[in-house]
């Protein structure tokens, strides 16, 4: 009996109007891919991408060389050492990010005593030549600069649920 | 005996303590931790900062675990509720006014307050109201202060009290209001003074040249020896990726207690100084070039190869390790020449067939401080060998009657109960040996017609009262023009009243280098030669076909003759063994070698007490500098020397301990009558040797430059 069933089925092309079936109600769902890049999925506040350091208002940099990143940081990306700056205070003279070693974790962004380290939305970025993949102070501080709005917004966000 | 012994419980153990101990004391032996700020097992019980309260049965309230003698049937819980809130309520108290700056302070992360307000402290503070600020001061180049964290301790008034004896930090004000304060804006500048950095339990007062630079967990820590006097202070050097951040004392109490010199804890600057010679160089013709180390040794080896051995001469210090040592006199030995020589020093070597195999203290570093009685001739001891001085301060302070034949005055921080000066040490010496009755047939030309002052007579009488009495022989004794007459004169007087004679020498392995045959009359392990060489003095006087320098610069170092950097230059061909480049060196020397300091190489040291430390290099060699001991190797093998192929220093240490490692300091032995100096006992012509310029580590140590001490040198001079 299943074979006749199974016989008839094949010669009235039952398998391709089923499979035909999925593809027609496909085709007038509203679809989920994206564009990408003119079309962008949405990312949360707390996004971890590149990172930055943060200036205060006032243009004096936060980072005060505590070195609690670079004890906390899981991969060994960071690599500080600390001096005496000119005004007496304690400063980085080196911070650098490995961008190869690091795993995104967010914990330098955690244990900083004074959100100097914060790891932002950006994520997409790309290294032509060996060596870039070094974050400097400079580098860094730079995006802090030139992205300022943004994290201000995204930690003012995040600020009541800390 | 018995008496002495009281049983105890503690958190319901029983324990046997002794009657009088602290009750921290006894907690502390049985690893029943109890808190503490202000207490310090060298220092006296202040009991000021009540942390470390503890509950003793039918006692009203807590009591300080510090200041509590122990007595029989006593039971003491340190954990106790009432314990607990009571130790609570202090960590309360001590955190209103203390900054939450620690992400900023060089303390964090080895601070006693950090730690023991994770144990006791709240998660979050009940006050509310403005904290209390106080000025930072100026206290010098090597401690800085942040005094707005000082939680009032007195650990550090304390030890300028008991262990410098004269105290430039004390309190003002009292309550909210009390401030550590030098009284007068002053410098702190006693040579053992950076200990309070350590003894600061917070971090207001702090290292000064290692200011943030570096976090105490990140650093690696390895435990070395001091390379700046015979006592062998233990440290350990806190390093990072290769670099020295800072040095801290390694506990040792038969030498150096739990402190260290600032000497020892600063001069790793010069480590980095911008003097480090960093690459073989050749003077060629007027002009100094860099060129290969191969080349370089090919050179030297060459050289010495090919010169007259009577005309080849070795200068070592005794800055040099053990190894190092013992590899040059065996340099020599292969190059057939007794003309090595490690005494820089050495003024009049005239009676050296009667030295002792190594010139020893006679006793533990630790004995000084039991003694009853202490002659110190001819010694700047402060900057000689700051360890030892405070061991004899030690016990001066305990009732020992501490004496000085000096030329000069130095200034002692305790009772000195006699001090003779103004003459020449020979002078000095032949008063008390009259006074003390010395019968000494060597001496009796010195003594004849001396008659003795009631000082004289003090001292001696002091010396052959005590049951334990010591006579110490400095370095300006032993750089003294009349070096053998005033050993012989001290030696008497120490042999008539049965006082030990002890020697205090220059650098860290005078011992060391004298075992290992660095001596123109003595083999390794002290035999005598039978053709001695040239001593230092007599190799520079002669013109000679090559001269190695090791570890020595000429203008500084040397004081044996006069005109050193001239009469080096006249040599036809000298090699410099060095790590630091100097004008001296560049006008005197025709090829340097840069060698490893002590932190970059492994080696061993033998101090004064006959004590042999070894030390592993603890940081990586500047520039293409190499440690001494593989130099040396090196030129030997280059010279096809016999048994020359050692791949580790220890190899060399193992040797040198199978020929000489049983070798007994052995005794001075009075040689013949000897005459009264002609001139030399004078006292303008002393060398003393100033606490920073002893060596070329310390000269070059910035923060140690910067210090009083250092500056009053240059300015008197």
């Amino acid at each position: 009996m299943n074979r006749i069933v199974s016989y008839i089925k094949t010669f009235a092309l039952w398998e391709l109007l089923k499979g035909l079936s999925v593809t027609q109600r496909q085709f007038f769902k509203k679809g989920v891919t994206l564009e990408y890049p003119d079309e962008k999925t949405p990312q949360s506040n707390r996004f971890r991408g590149l990172h930055a350091l943060r200036r205060y208002p006032n243009g004096e940099e936060r980072c005060i060389a505590c070195k609690l990143c670079e004890a906390v940081c899981p991969a060994l990306a960071i690599t500080i050492e600390s001096d005496v700056s000119d005004d007496g205070t304690r400063r980085t003279a080196r911070y650098d990010i490995d961008l190869f070693k690091c795993i995104y974790c967010g914990f330098c962004e955690e244990s900083c005593p004074v959100d100097a380290i914060v790891e932002t939305r950006i994520h997409e970025y790309h290294m032509e030549k060996p060596g870039e993949n070094i974050m400097t102070k400079d580098k860094l501080l730079a995006i802090g600069d030139k992205y300022d709005a943004m994290i201000s917004a995204d930690k003012a966000t995040d600020a009541k649920y800390r | 005996m018995s008496d002495d012994i009281v049983n105890i419980e503690v958190d319901g153990e029983p324990v046997k303590a002794r009657r009088g101990q602290m009750v921290i004391e006894v907690t502390d032996t049985i690893s029943a931790y109890v808190p503490r700020f202000c207490y310090h097992e060298k220092l006296s019980i202040a009991a000021n900062c009540r942390m470390c309260l503890v509950d003793i049965e039918g006692a009203p309230k807590p009591i300080p675990a510090c200041a509590q003698p122990v007595n029989e049937g006593m039971k003491i819980f340190t954990k106790s509720p009432r314990a607990i809130a009571a130790q609570k309520a202090t960590m309360e108290f001590l955190l209103i006014n203390h900054p939450l700056d620690c992400p900023i302070c060089d303390q964090g992360g080895e601070c006693e307050l950090q730690d023991l307000a994770m144990g006791y402290g709240r998660d979050i503070s009940r006050y509310n109201d403005g904290k209390r600020v106080v000025k930072d001061k100026d206290i010098g180049p090597l401690v800085s202060t942040d005094m707005t964290r000082c939680i009032h301790c007195t650990r550090c008034v304390r030890f300028g009290e008991e262990i410098q004896g004269n105290p430039q930090l004390g309190t003002v004000g009292r309550g909210e209001d009390v401030k550590i304060s030098t009284y007068v804006e002053q410098n702190i500048d006693h040579e053992l003074s950076a200990n309070i950095i350590d003894l600061c339990p917070v971090g207001a007062l702090n290292n000064k040249p290692y200011r943030y630079s570096a976090r105490a967990w990140e650093m690696t820590q390895h435990a070395t020896v001091s390379p700046h006097d015979c006592a062998g202070s233990n440290l350990y050097a806190h390093v990072l990726r290769g670099t020295i951040k800072r040095i801290v004392p390694r506990d040792n109490e038969s030498i150096n207690e739990a402190w260290i010199s600032d000497r020892d804890r600063f001069s790793y600057e010069a480590i980095y100084s911008s003097d480090r010679l960093i690459t073989p160089r050749i003077k060629d013709g007027d002009v100094w070039r860099d060129i290969e180390w191969g080349n370089a040794l090919a050179h030297a080896a060459d050289v010495l190869s090919f010169a007259d051995s009577k005309k080849i001469g070795l200068i070592s210090s005794s800055a040099s390790t053990v190894e190092e040592s013992y590899l040059l006199s065996k340099l020599a030995q292969h190059l057939d020449t007794a003309n090595i020589d490690h005494r820089v020093n050495r003024r009049d070597t005239s009676d050296q067939d009667s030295d002792p195999v190594f010139e020893s203290l006679g006793t533990d570093i630790a004995a000084i401080e039991r003694q009853d009685a202490i002659l110190v001739v001819g010694s700047n001891i402060r900057s000689e060998a700051p360890i030892l001085a405070h061991r004899i301060r030690k016990a001066a302070v305990n009732g020992a009657k501490v004496s000085f034949a000096n030329a000069k005055e130095y200034e002692y921080l305790f009772d000195v109960a006699d001090y003779v000066s103004g003459l020449g040490l020979v002078e000095l010496l032949s008063g008390i040996a009259v006074a003390a009755n010395v019968k000494s047939d060597a001496v009796s030309v010195l003594c004849a017609g001396v008659k003795a002052n009631d000082a004289q007579f003090r001292i001696a009488n002091s010396l052959k009262d005590a049951d334990d009495a010591m006579v110490l022989l400095g370095c300006v004794a032993g750089n003294h023009a009349a070096y053998s007459t005033v050993r012989a004169l001290a030696a008497a007087i120490a042999d008539e009243t049965g006082a030990t004679i002890g020697f205090v020498t220059n650098g860290p392995n005078a011992s060391g280098a004298s075992l290992a045959g660095v001596l123109p009359h003595r083999e390794v392990g002290g035999a005598k030669r039978e053709k001695p060489g040239m001593t230092v003095a007599a190799m520079l006087s002669n013109e000679l076909e090559a001269l190695v320098l090791v570890n020595v610069e000429p203008d500084a170092d040397i004081h044996a003759t006069t005109d050193v950097v001239a009469k080096i230059a006249e040599h036809k061909f000298v090699v410099a063994l060095t790590p630091f480049v100097s004008e001296a060196l560049l006008e005197s020397a025709d090829l340097l070698l840069p060698i490893g300091t002590f932190a970059e190489t492994s080696g061993t040291y033998i101090n004064a007490a006959g004590t042999w430390q070894s030390f592993s290099g603890v940081a990586s060699p500047v520039g293409e500098s190499r440690p001494c001991w593989k130099v040396l190797r090196v030129l030997g093998n280059l010279m096809d020397a016999e048994k020359f192929n050692y791949v580790t220093s220890e190899e060399v240490l193992d040797e040198f301990k199978s020929v000489a490692g049983n070798a007994d300091a052995g005794g001075y032995s009075m040689g013949g009558q000897l005459a009264k100096p002609n001139g030399e006992d004078s006292l303008a012509d002393e060398i003393d040797t100033p606490l920073y310029s002893i060596d070329g580590l310390v000269r070059r140590a910035n923060a140690l430059q910067k210090t009083l001490s250092a500056k009053n040198v240059v300015s008197g001079e």
